[in-house]
């Protein structure tokens, strides 16, 4: 500071130098004055320091005594987290000890909740207390252990399966119906088997958690069955119920009625039936034929003239016009005219028997072709699923079973026609000469 | 009581696992089993009757070997051999038809088992079970029906054939 000060002191002499010598006298007073005044000043300045070191000391020893107070009480709580580390330590010891039976059992209440939900899923029971799983659910996946009152509703809801599953309950309650929409309707649980409304069979929906209405409802025996309970007072009706618990009801929907059952046959299936429909009302026709016939000529045995509207007749009537009344004539004339009523006797019986012999070569036909749509979708998909393989096996048994149920009443008709026919005809061959004798009177 | 019940209960079931086709067989086996012992009973109790009407009318006649009276014969026999031989077809036929409709209720019963193996896949032996005694049972009883059958048919053809060759060594020609 002092070079700085003498430095400007130069300055201004070299500047006072050029204004004049007549002012030093005044310059040096200045000087003198004011370096008086810096010494004051100076001074002051040394003072107010050394007091503020003083105050910086007092400051200094207070932090010290601070920082010791500090580290002191450092010290005391690093050994009290020592003693409660030991202690948590202790504790976890002691817990896992005491919780030892018990965390197992927790685990195996669990589990059982966890069993228990996937049970109440499906279960048509759930249908009337749609919120019980949702406190099971809880229970499962939360990783604490369970409360007692969870614990209590587990044991409950176990208990409430067991019970309802026992009863017969009536409640008011929305269902599906198969065309989607709900309405209101009055069911009738049948313990956790069947449920019933409207007179038709409910199935439980576990994802939608509603009961829906069956698109294609059992038998109607089984049906009859429920408007009969309905109605019935007695204390005890019969029921039909599915104990499967759904899964036979199901199937029920798969099943293919009669009508799918025939398409499935394919091509092969409805050339069968045309053959057996024909079949049926060609032999129904003879059959009415040969009965009328065989009663004219019933009539014709036991009449004395000799009608025309029936072959017994028309072979009285050719020996009658016979020109020679000789024996062995007569007999040349009898069997030309038994020989020309025979064909009309046995007419159409080849054929129904053909038809009878051809429906079930056309089902093993359509086996052969059901097999191959078969084989080739194994050679597609392989073997491993078997419903994709499932139709060409139904048409392989529906063209079977139509060709068989096709082929046992035309068999049965035509051993009716055949027998029919045989006696007629033994009837002229054998019983036409001994009528002509009598009617000569011999 | 409770036991004919009971025994009641049991050919229910029977026929209930049989199916549809199980009852056709047994309405055939009763129509089968009517005819048999129809005809049993007419060879027994009515053929007699028939017999000697016929040779009394026979007997009746003085003139017994010229052409006209082997004509009259002839009718006479063929009259009470075709009364014989009535329903013999049909029991013949309704034995053919039982192993058929076995055959058909197999069929039937393979049906309903692919039909549950298309719903449940082939795991499920339990659901399929009912298809198969369809099968089963259906062909066990329509072999058992046939056999028992074949026997009696077996026995009136014996019969009406012995009977017929009998009855026209009685119609003697002098």
């Amino acid at each position: 500071m002092r070079l700085a000060i003498s430095f400007i002191f130069a300055l201004i002499l070299a500047h006072n130098a050029y204004a004049g010598s007549q002012d030093l006298n005044q310059l040096l007073r200045d000087v003198k004055q004011r370096q008086a005044q810096e010494r004051k000043l100076n001074k002051t300045r040394e003072a107010e320091f050394l007091a503020e070191k003083q105050n910086q000391q007092q400051l200094l020893q207070t932090a010290k005594a601070e920082l010791a107070k500090q580290e002191k009480l450092r010290a005391q709580l690093s050994t009290q987290l020592e003693s409660n580390e030991t202690l948590l330590a202790e504790m976890e010891t002691q817990l896992k000890e005491r919780s030892g039976e018990l965390g197992e059992l927790f685990g195996v209440a669990k589990q059982a909740a966890g069993d228990l939900q996937a049970n109440l899923q499906g279960s048509i029971i759930s249908a009337q207390y749609p919120d019980r799983i949702e406190a099971l659910t809880r229970m499962t996946e939360s990783k604490a252990l369970p409360m007692i009152s969870q614990l209590e509703n587990l044991w409950f809801t176990l208990q409430q399966e067991m019970t309802e599953s026992g009863k017969i309950v009536r409640f008011t309650q929305q269902i599906q119906i198969p065309g989607g929409e709900r309405q209101e309707a009055e069911i009738t649980r049948i313990g956790a088997f069947n449920a019933l409304a409207n007179g038709g069979y409910l199935n439980y929906d576990a994802d939608a958690k509603i009961l829906t209405s069956l698109a294609r409802q059992p038998e109607g025996k089984y049906l009859d069955l429920i408007d009969s309970y309905r109605t019935s007072d007695a204390k005890k009706a019969p029921l039909g119920i599915d104990p499967t618990r759904g899964v036979m009801l199901n199937m029920l929907i798969q099943t293919p009625d009669a009508q799918e059952r025939i398409q499935q046959g394919g091509v092969v299936g409805y050339i069968i039936l045309l053959i057996g429909a024909l079949g049926f009302l060609y032999a129904l026709l003879r059959l009415s034929i040969l009965v009328a016939t065989g009663h004219k000529m019933k009539q014709q045995m036991h009449n004395d003239t000799a009608m025309d509207n029936n072959p017994l007749g028309r072979v009285l009537i050719a020996t009658e016009q016979s020109p020679s009344q000789e024996v062995a004539a007569l007999e040349l004339i009898l069997d030309e005219a038994i020989t020309r009523e025979v064909p009309n006797l046995e007419k159409g019986l080849s054929m129904i028997k053909l038809f009878a012999a051809v429906a079930p070569l056309l089902g093993l036909l359509g086996t052969v072709t059901g097999m191959i749509a078969t084989f080739q979708s194994i050679s597609l998909f392989g073997t491993g699923d078997p419903k994709l393989m499932a139709d060409g096996i139904s048409q392989a048994l529906v063209t079977t079973m139509l060709g068989l149920s096709v082929a046992i009443p035309l068999l049965f008709l035509h051993n009716l026609l055949a027998s029919r026919s045989k006696m007629l005809v033994q009837i002229l061959d054998e019983q036409s000469a001994g009528l002509m004798s009598r009617r000569a009177g011999k | 009581m409770i036991e004919s019940v009971a025994f009641i209960d049991d050919i229910r079931n029977f026929l209930y696992a049989g199916g549809d086709v199980l009852w056709v067989i047994l309405g055939v086996t009763i129509c089968l089993w009517c005819l048999i012992i129809e005809r049993l009973l007419f060879i027994k109790q009515n053929y007699p009757f028939l017999r000697d009407s016929c040779l009394a009318l026979w007997n009746q006649r003085t003139d017994k070997n010229s052409a006209y009276a082997l004509f009259i014969r002839q009718e006479l026999i063929s009259e009470v051999l075709i009364k014989l031989n009535r329903g013999v077809a049909i029991i013949k036929v309704l034995i053919a038809l039982c192993p058929l409709l076995g055959l058909l209720g197999t069929v039937t019963g393979m049906i309903h088992v692919f039909d549950v193996m298309a719903v449940t896949g082939t795991g499920n032996a339990r659901a399929m079970a009912a298809g198969i005694s369809k099968a089963t049972i259906t062909t066990m009883a329509g072999m058992v029906i046939a056999i028992s059958g074949l026997y009696f048919s077996k026995l009136i053809e014996e019969r009406v054939s012995d009977e017929s060759h009998h009855l026209a060594d009685l119609l003697k020609y002098h």
